[in-house]
C-alpha cells in the first residue's frame, strides 16, 4: 500500500555510467531527500560508479552517506563556526572537504583543524555564498602568508540555472581565480551545460574541472523512472453525499477513490516550480481557481488522465473524485503519479 | 602588489618631464612617448603625470579625438598609461585620471593597459593551427597565465570599464594579441644569437642562410633630416607592397614626421633597415625601440626576387641589433587570435610564429564612458563605420 518509485535498473545504470563517462572528474551530488532515491542509495550508487568524491548538501547529511561511500565527502553548504559543522564524526575528518565562503571562517576552521581540507567558493551571480574577487585575493594572501601548508582542494563555483550562456560569467570568475594566484588548479562547477563545460575545459585545459551534478545525473533518464500509488478503496457516491474529514458533499454522482500517497510523501505540497513562462503562470492561476471551488487537480492519473482531489490530501492517503463515465479502477490497482522527485518521499524504491 | 602611500593626483606635465620619467622605466610602449603625440598631429595631445606627494610616479600620453562638430573628445591612451599596474588599488590611479580627462572635455576614455594576460609558445600555436578543432588562441590552454594581468582585468570590470572586443580580425585600435621573441631567458640573462636562431623553425633558419648565400646585404638607412632619400626608398617599396597586398598605404609625410619625432626624442628610437640584392632593394623595414623593448613596426618587400629571402635577412638583422642593444623583447606586433587554417590572417601568424617566440595576449583596450549619451552615440558611430 505504498507510494512507490520503480526504477528500470538497467536503463538507469546505463544512464549513470554514460554521464560519468562523458563528465570526467564527476562529483555526484546527494542531498536533501536524495532526489527521491534516498541518500543512502545514492551513496552506494556513487561507490558503484567509482567516483572519488561525493557531494552532500549539509553536515547533517554526512551520516547517511559516510558508511555507504568511502571516498571524499564534499559539503556544499559553507562551513560556519557553529552548528552541525562542529559536530561531525571525528573519524570522518580526513574525508570531509569543507566549503568556505568567508575569510573569518577560513581562519577559524584552520585554527580549529589545521589539516582541514577545503574548497574556496567564489560568489557567482547567484549571490548566495562565497568570496568576492577581492576577498578571494585576500584569502589567497592569507593562505600564502599564514597557512602555507593548508589543504586547499580547489575553487567552487555554484552557477545559477542557465538563462542564456554562462560562459561570460564563468570567464570573469575564472579570471578572478587566475588573479588570486591560489596554489590549486582544481575548479568545482555546477549547472553548466555540456557544451559550456566542453568550452571551459578547452580554454582552461591547464585546470582540473570537476562538474558537480545532481539532477542531471540521478534524474536525467526520466523514462527509467515510474511513480505509482495503490488504489486502497473505491466508494460509489451520489450527488450530495457527504464524505471526508471535512464532510464535503459530492458535486455529482461518481466514485471516491482512496489512493496511497499523502502529505507525508510530499503529495499536494508542491514547491513552486520556478517556471516563469506565461503558460506555467496561467496554469498556476487555473489551479488556484479550482482550489477556490474545492477542486484541485491531483498528481494522480487514471488511464492517462489526471484526476481531481476530492479533498486535500491526508497524511498517507489521498481521496480522488472520479465522475461517472470513465473506467473505475479496482482496489489493488496501481495508478500513475506525477511528482517532483526532490520534494517526494517514497515508501519504497524498487530498482530492477 | 603595492598601493600608493597617499592619494595620487594627476596633472599635465611637460613633454620633457614626461620623457624623463619614461627614461626611469625599463621600457614603455612607443605609443606612450611624447614623440608619438607629434606623429599623431591631427589630435590634441597632452602629457599627464601622476604625483604621489611631490614625486612623479606615473605618466601618460593622451590623444584627444574630437567628435565631429562638437568640442567633446574621446581621450585615448594607446598602450598606456604608464603606471603601476601591479596594484590592487587601481582606482587610486584611474579615478584622478578620469576626473582630469573629464575636465578637459572628454566624453569617454579609451586605454590599453600594457599588461600581459596569457602567453602561448610558438609550438603550441603551430599545433593549434594544425588542429581543426582549435579555431582561436583562447581554445588552447596557455603556457602561462599572468595573475597581475588577471587582477587588472578584474578591477577594470569592477570599476565600470568596458572591454573592446576583438572578434576575428584586427580590432580598430591597437592589437590585443602580438607575437614576441624574448631576448632574455627565464632568469633575465641575455640569450645568445645561436640560441635565438635555434628557436626559429627550420624554414626561417634555411631562409636566413639562403639570403646570406645569395649575397643579400642588410644596411641601416640614414634618418638624417637633410637626407630624405632613404626614407623615400622605403616608402616607394612600401607603396608597392600595399598595392600588392591590398592595404591603404600611409603617405610619405607620415613617415617623415615619425622619423623626425622619434629620432629627435632619442637617436636610438627609430631605425630604417634595408635588404639589397645586387643593388636592388628587396626588403625594407622600420624598427622602433624604447628601453628594453624593440619593435618591428613597418615592413615592405619587393615582388621580384622573393627567392633571395630579403625579408628573413632583414628580420634577423633587426633581431641581432635588438640583442646587441640589450633589448629584452623583440616584438613583431599584431597577430589575430585566429588559428583557423582557412582564415586569411593565418599566414601572417605563421610567418611570425616561425621566429620561435610566443604569442602574447594583452588586457586589450577598455573604454570608460564619462558622458553616457555622447559615448553611446560614439559607440554606435564606430560600429556602423
Amino acid at each position: 500500500m505504498s507510494l512507490t518509485l520503480t526504477v528500470d535498473g538497467p536503463r538507469w545504470r546505463a544512464h549513470l555510467r554514460a554521464v560519468a563517462e562523458t563528465h570526467p572528474g564527476l562529483v555526484p551530488v546527494a542531498k536533501g531527500n536524495g532526489y527521491g532515491f534516498t541518500l543512502g542509495r545514492l551513496a552506494r550508487k556513487a561507490a558503484w560508479l567509482g567516483v572519488d568524491t561525493l557531494a552532500v548538501g549539509t553536515y547533517d547529511e554526512l551520516p547517511h552517506v559516510a558508511s555507504r561511500f568511502d571516498g571524499d565527502l564534499l559539503v556544499l553548504t559553507p562551513w560556519r563556526p557553529f552548528g552541525a559543522a562542529l559536530e561531525t564524526d571525528p573519524s570522518l575528518a580526513h574525508r570531509i572537504v569543507h566549503t568556505l565562503g568567508r575569510t573569518d571562517d577560513l581562519t577559524d576552521l584552520l585554527d580549529r583543524q589545521p589539516d582541514a581540507r577545503f574548497v574556496l567558493e567564489r560568489m557567482t551571480s547567484m549571490q548566495r555564498h562565497g568570496f568576492s574577487a577581492r576577498e578571494l585575493w585576500a584569502a589567497a594572501r592569507l593562505l600564502h602568508d599564514r597557512h602555507p601548508g593548508a589543504r586547499l582542494e580547489g575553487i567552487a563555483l555554484h552557477l545559477p540555472l542557465e538563462q542564456g550562456s554562462h560562459l561570460s560569467e564563468v570567464d570573469r570568475l575564472m579570471n578572478d581565480v587566475v588573479a588570486a594566484e591560489l596554489p590549486t588548479r582544481t575548479v568545482w562547477v555546477s549547472h553548466l551545460t555540456d557544451a559550456e563545460l566542453a568550452q571551459l575545459r578547452a580554454s582552461y585545459a591547464d585546470y582540473d574541472i570537476r562538474p558537480r551534478i545532481g539532477t542531471g545525473l540521478w534524474l536525467g533518464a526520466r523514462d527509467a523512472l515510474q511513480v505509482t500509488a495503490t488504489v486502497l478503496d473505491v466508494h460509489e457516491v451520489e450527488r450530495g453525499d457527504a464524505f471526508g474529514y471535512r464532510s464535503r458533499t459530492a458535486p455529482k454522482s461518481g466514485h471516491l477513490l482512496v489512493v496511497s500517497g499523502g502529505t507525508a510523501h510530499g503529495i499536494g505540497l508542491e514547491a513552486p516550480t520556478g517556471d516563469q513562462s506565461i503558460r506555467a503562470r496561467a496554469a498556476t492561476l487555473a489551479r488556484g481557481g479550482l482550489d477556490a471551488v474545492g477542486f484541485v487537480r491531483s498528481p494522480f492519473s487514471i488511464d492517462g488522465k489526471q484526476r481531481l482531489f476530492a479533498e486535500p490530501p491526508h497524511m498517507q492517503a489521498s481521496m480522488l473524485f472520479l465522475p461517472h463515465g470513465p473506467r473505475v479502477p479496482e482496489v489493488g490497482e496501481q495508478v500513475q503519479v506525477r511528482v517532483r522527485y526532490t520534494a517526494t518521499t517514497f515508501d519504497r524504491v524498487v530498482v530492477s | 602588489m603595492t598601493s600608493p602611500g597617499s592619494a595620487l593626483s594627476v596633472r599635465e606635465i611637460s613633454p620633457e618631464e614626461h620623457l624623463a620619467f619614461l627614461r626611469t622605466r625599463p621600457s614603455a610602449s612607443f605609443l606612450q612617448t611624447p614623440a608619438w603625440g607629434q606623429v599623431k598631429a591631427e589630435w590634441r595631445r597632452e602629457s599627464l603625470g601622476w604625483y604621489d606627494g611631490g614625486q612623479l610616479v606615473g605618466a601618460a600620453l593622451v590623444l584627444y579625438r574630437q567628435l565631429p562638430r562638437l568640442k567633446r573628445y574621446l581621450a585615448y591612451l594607446p598602450e598606456g598609461p604608464v603606471i603601476d599596474w601591479d596594484t590592487e588599488q587601481l582606482s587610486a590611479w584611474l579615478t584622478p585620471m578620469t576626473a582630469h580627462l573629464k575636465k578637459q572635455g572628454a566624453f569617454g576614455v579609451r586605454m590599453g593597459p600594457p599588461v600581459v594576460t596569457r602567453r602561448w609558445t610558438a609550438a603550441q600555436v603551430k599545433e593549434g593551427i594544425a588542429d581543426p578543432a582549435v579555431r582561436r588562441l583562447g581554445d588552447l590552454p596557455p603556457t602561462e597565465r599572468d595573475a597581475t594581468g588577471a587582477r587588472v582585468v578584474a578591477q577594470l570590470h569592477e570599476l565600470g570599464w568596458r572591454p573592446q572586443v576583438t572578434e576575428g580580425g584586427f580590432a580598430a585600435g591597437q592589437p590585443q594579441y602580438v607575437f614576441q621573441v624574448p631576448l632574455v631567458d627565464a632568469d633575465g640573462a641575455p640569450r645568445t644569437e645561436e640560441d635565438v636562431l635555434k628557436g626559429m623553425n627550420q624554414l626561417w633558419r634555411r631562409n636566413i642562410k639562403k639570403a646570406a648565400k645569395e649575397g643579400v646585404e642588410v644596411t641601416v638607412g640614414s634618418t638624417d633630416a637633410d637626407s630624405k632619400d632613404d626614407l623615400e626608398a622605403f616608402h616607394e617599396l612600401y607603396v608597392h607592397t600595399a598595392r600588392r597586398d591590398h592595404f591603404t598605404p600611409r603617405p610619405l609625410s607620415y613617415f617623415r614626421t615619425m622619423t623626425d619625432a622619434l629620432t629627435n626624442e632619442d637617436p636610438d628610437r627609430f631605425r630604417l633597415w634595408f635588404a639589397r640584392h645586387d643593388g636592388d632593394l628587396v626588403a625594407a623595414t622600420i624598427a622602433v625601440r624604447v628601453g628594453t623593448h624593440s619593435w618591428y613596426s613597418y615592413g615592405a618587400s619587393s615582388t621580384e626576387k622573393r627567392e633571395v629571402r630579403g625579408s628573413n635577412a632583414v628580420q634577423w638583422a633587426m633581431m641581432r641589433d635588438a640583442l646587441a642593444s640589450g633589448a629584452h623583447v623583440y616584438d613583431l606586433r599584431g597577430i589575430t587570435d585566429t588559428l583557423d587554417s582557412d582564415d586569411s590572417h593565418v599566414g601572417l601568424i605563421q610567418f611570425k610564429v616561425g621566429t620561435g617566440g610566443e604569442a602574447v595576449e594583452y588586457a586589450g583596450e577598455w573604454d570608460l564612458p564619462l558622458n553616457r549619451a555622447l559615448y553611446a552615440a560614439f559607440d554606435l558611430y564606430m560600429k556602423r563605420r
